[in-house]
């Protein structure tokens, strides 16, 4: 068995970590540093990748816009995730404050490509790679300033100062009814427009729900690979030091502050961002909806997906975005649950105490979440069949 | 495991294969191609299967959606009995031949409960929207300004359950009867003409397109008759109106526009009630027609609401003589109970909507884009005395279908709705000579 060695033409990365080709045939073998750190490291998992990329682009050609429009949420809801991935499952510092930034994305976002004519505030600045970074950022600098409440309290304690913040920050959304709508009135969403091509219009090609799935399929693919690599680069290291024992992580030389005001920030980030997107599919939104339910709801695609790992996250996200569609058919086969509002027991209230169930039963039975039920099919498959 | 070129192609044979499965569901989405009958051209909502509870099963079905306020709203109230009546309404067109002789309508299959909550409203809405030709009631003013660009830009034509002054704006929105903004005008020429000496009028309102709408044209009679004005906002809920109470009891207007729902009605009105016993300090209380329910007089309020206040509204209540009075009465057969003028609201908004299918039948065209051309085309519609003649004129633009009649109720523990009319539907002398301006009335 030949080894070909693919030099790099007068690089400075020294030769054992630059990668190379790998030995067919022993996957176990990694002959560099580089290789192994990959991100798809196996032909396998490239292989995998490529036709899940392919297939989510293909998507809008296959179903129909309503499952399209679920689709899309569980992109935005993924993207979501996967900052509350960063700092509770990564960083192990416990958020429940998700909303708040959400919150925060999502009106910078509404009023930066509002009307200005409007009932509401708005600048009319429609383009969206201006208001998108421009909602994670003002994010993200919320964020910081939440950080350093993390440096002092740890784990339950945390848990509810951060609660705290959502219940401040839904007065202050009801409040500023200028940018917000004010209580059960509410302002339209952000308005994506890319380079002049209206996405949330349909257009003679490609219908609104079409145009927005593949907006948020890119832009959830792009900050899954950041976060991936965030995850596995010197930060990320850092992040599960302080997880797995702040303490000894700290005597090790990792500075908790900083890097747990790295963890808010980036977070916060991705929650500005996925709010920014949150609401495009719906096109309209209230500020009471940035509540509990909604820090509930994130804390379970974390703790469902699979602490700790970023599939995990886009795996609870989908997981969520689908349950309504399960739910509702949850009538034809339980007769005394009822599918209409008037009833109880009835479909809405169901999924309201799944939430907390599934959270309740996959920490029980399966902490690692879906992602842990994705080794474990994997992992029999692999060995198969020798699988005992 | 290893990754040989054998289980390569099976994984993408098996991607292939998971492609073509699901590349069937996408051709649902164009809508079924046009009904049997060649001359009626149809898109959504429109099939020629009879309806699930056909009187008749030789007729096609139309399907009508219904958004409403059906459990946890401050309007359920009043929403349960609208929605009752717009069945009750489509069940006599269906007994009398349906749309045409050749379809019977639906409003039953497609009914959500929207929360009076705008999100909540779009989504349901995007839950029914593949399914049905035009919405038969859409309930509330912010709610629906949530899906009014999405029913734009869809041409499908909607009622609403509202009154606010943009509808008239709107060409796909089928409003009947006078507009929050007329109604308060036609309110303080009334109350002038009662009681001469009034000064001062403070509108007490909701926030948002309901309560704005109702205190512009309050704000705009003020300034025509010269009168001082005064705008107070108040927020859903009984337990928020301390605010609203004391600025009343500060100011010390002599007329006071109410819009609200029921629930604050008895709050604001008991609560200054009780203040005109002590102080001798007794406004004249006007209620926008969604500020009223009979059942308020059950409440401790009673003695307060019947010293006090007075309901404007779009149109007669239920006992009154008039042909579709008398035929709503004969449709909801036992009288309901409780009664509310909610059973007579719901009974009138469909007219507008009913002319436009039959227009559109006749026009062969039940396709939205069909039936949206229809609606704005027509110039009158038959109320069948319940509003005056002219009503409905869609096609005048804003000014011309701007209805500007309305009446003026006393609260009567005697009457079938609890309110027995003080002034039918008249047209006040500021209303009269109102010019709808660009945009509706709270916009500008």
């Amino acid at each position: 068995m030949s080894t070909s060695t693919q030099e790099k033409p007068a690089s400075r990365v020294p030769a054992t970590t630059r990668a190379r080709r790998r030995p067919f045939g022993r996957p176990l073998l990694y002959t560099s540093y580089s290789s192994e750190m990959a991100l798809f490291n196996t032909g396998t998992k490239k292989l995998g990748i490529t036709l899940l990329l392919l297939l989510g682009a293909a998507m809008p050609f296959l179903l129909p816009d309503r499952q399209l429009q679920t689709l899309a949420t569980g992109c935005v809801w993924s993207i979501g995730a996967i900052g509350l991935m960063l700092v509770t499952g990564y960083a192990g510092q416990v958020s429940l404050g998700h909303p708040v930034f959400i919150g925060i994305g999502a009106y910078t976002a509404a009023v930066l490509s509002g009307d200005p004519n409007g009932r509401t505030l708005g600048f009319g600045i429609e383009e969206i790679w201006i208001w998108l970074p421009a909602a994670g950022i003002v994010a993200a600098l919320f964020g910081i300033l939440v950080a350093p409440l993390a440096t002092r309290l740890r784990g339950l304690y945390l848990a509810i100062v951060t609660l705290g913040l959502v219940f401040i920050a839904s007065y202050f959304f009801a409040a500023f009814s200028e940018i917000s709508g004010g209580t059960n009135i509410g302002r339209s969403s952000a308005t994506p427009v890319l380079f002049g091509e209206r996405l949330n219009v349909s257009g003679p090609m490609f219908t609104r729900d079409q145009k927005i799935f593949w907006l948020v399929f890119v832009l959830l693919v792009i900050f899954a690979f950041a976060a991936r690599n965030i995850a596995r680069s010197r930060v990320g290291r850092a992040f599960t030091a302080i997880r797995d024992r702040d303490i000894a992580a700290g005597v090790m030389g990792v500075n908790l502050a900083r890097h747990k005001t790295v963890a808010f920030g980036v977070s916060s980030f991705y929650a500005g961002c996925c709010g920014a997107v949150f609401y495009i599919v719906t096109g309209f939104f209230v500020p009471e909806k940035f509540d509990l339910e909604m820090a509930v709801l994130f804390i379970a695609m974390v703790l469902v997906g699979g602490v700790g790992t970023i599939s995990g996250a886009i795996m609870g996200a989908f997981f969520f975005a689908f349950l309504p569609e399960i739910t509702r058919r949850v009538p034809q086969f339980i007769p005394f649950i009822s599918g209409s509002d008037t009833s109880t027991p009835n479909v809405h209230q169901l999924e309201t105490v799944l939430y907390g169930a599934l959270i309740i039963l996959f920490l029980i039975f399966e902490p690692r979440g879906l992602y842990g039920i994705w080794m474990r099919i994997r992992n029999y498959w692999k060995a198969w069949p020798f699988s005992y | 495991m290893r990754l040989t070129a054998r289980r390569t192609w099976t994984a993408v044979a098996a991607a292939l294969v998971l492609v073509t499965g699901l590349a069937g569901c996408r051709s649902e989405e164009t809508p079924p191609s046009g009904g049997g009958d060649g001359a009626i051209k149809t898109d959504f909502g429109v099939t020629e299967e009879p309806c699930p509870n056909a009187i008749d099963s030789n007729k096609g079905c139309i399907y009508l959606g219904i958004i409403s306020d059906l459990t946890v709203g401050p309007f359920a109230p009043l929403a349960v009995p609208i929605t009752e009546a717009q069945k009750a309404f489509w069940n006599r067109v269906n007994k009398n031949g349906g749309i045409g002789g050749q379809y019977e309508v639906d409003v039953t299959t497609y009914i959500r409960d929207n929360k009076y909550n705008p999100q909540t409203h779009n989504e349901v809405y995007q839950e029914i929207k593949p399914n049905i030709l035009a919405l038969a009631q859409t309930l509330g003013s912010p709610t629906t300004a949530a899906i009014l660009e999405d029913l734009k830009a869809s041409s499908i034509v909607a009622v609403p359950a509202s009154w606010t002054s943009l509808w008239n704006y709107e060409d796909v929105i089928l409003e009947s009867g006078a507009n929050y903004c007329i109604e308060s005008m036609n309110a303080i020429d009334w109350a002038r003409s009662a009681r001469p000496n009034i000064q001062k009028v403070m509108a007490v309102h909701y926030p948002g397109d309901y309560g704005d709408d109702a205190a512009a044209g309050a704000r705009y009679a003020a300034e025509t008759l010269g009168l001082e004005f005064v705008d107070q906002r108040t927020d859903p809920g009984q337990d928020k109106q301390d605010g609203a109470i004391a600025a009343i009891l500060a100011e010390r207007p002599d007329l006071v526009i109410l819009t609200a729902a029921p629930a604050e009605t008895a709050v604001i009105v008991g609560g200054i009630g009780a203040q005109a016993q002590q102080s001798g300090y007794a406004p004249m209380i006007i209620g926008t027609s969604p500020t009223w329910n009979p059942a308020l007089l059950n409440t401790p309020a009673k003695p307060a609401l019947e010293a006090l206040y007075f309901q404007s509204g779009p149109w007669s209540s239920w006992g009154a003589d008039t042909p579709g009075h008398q035929a709503m009465r004969a449709e909801l057969t036992p009288t309901p109970d409780p009664l509310s003028d909610g059973y007579t609201a719901g009974w009138v908004w469909n007219y507008p909507l009913k002319a436009a299918l039959e227009k559109a039948f006749e026009n062969g065209d039940l396709t939205r884009a069909g039936v949206l051309a229809a609606a704005q085309s027509l110039t009158s519609v038959d109320y069948e005395g319940m509003l005056p003649e002219g009503s409905g004129n869609y096609a005048g633009g804003p000014n011309g279908s701007m209805v500007r009649v309305t009446t003026i109720s006393k609260p009567d523990a005697s009457a079938p709705t609890g309110v027995s009319e003080v002034q039918p539907l008249t047209a006040g002398p500021t209303a009269s000579g109102f010019q709808a301006g660009p945009t509706a009335c709270y916009l500008s």
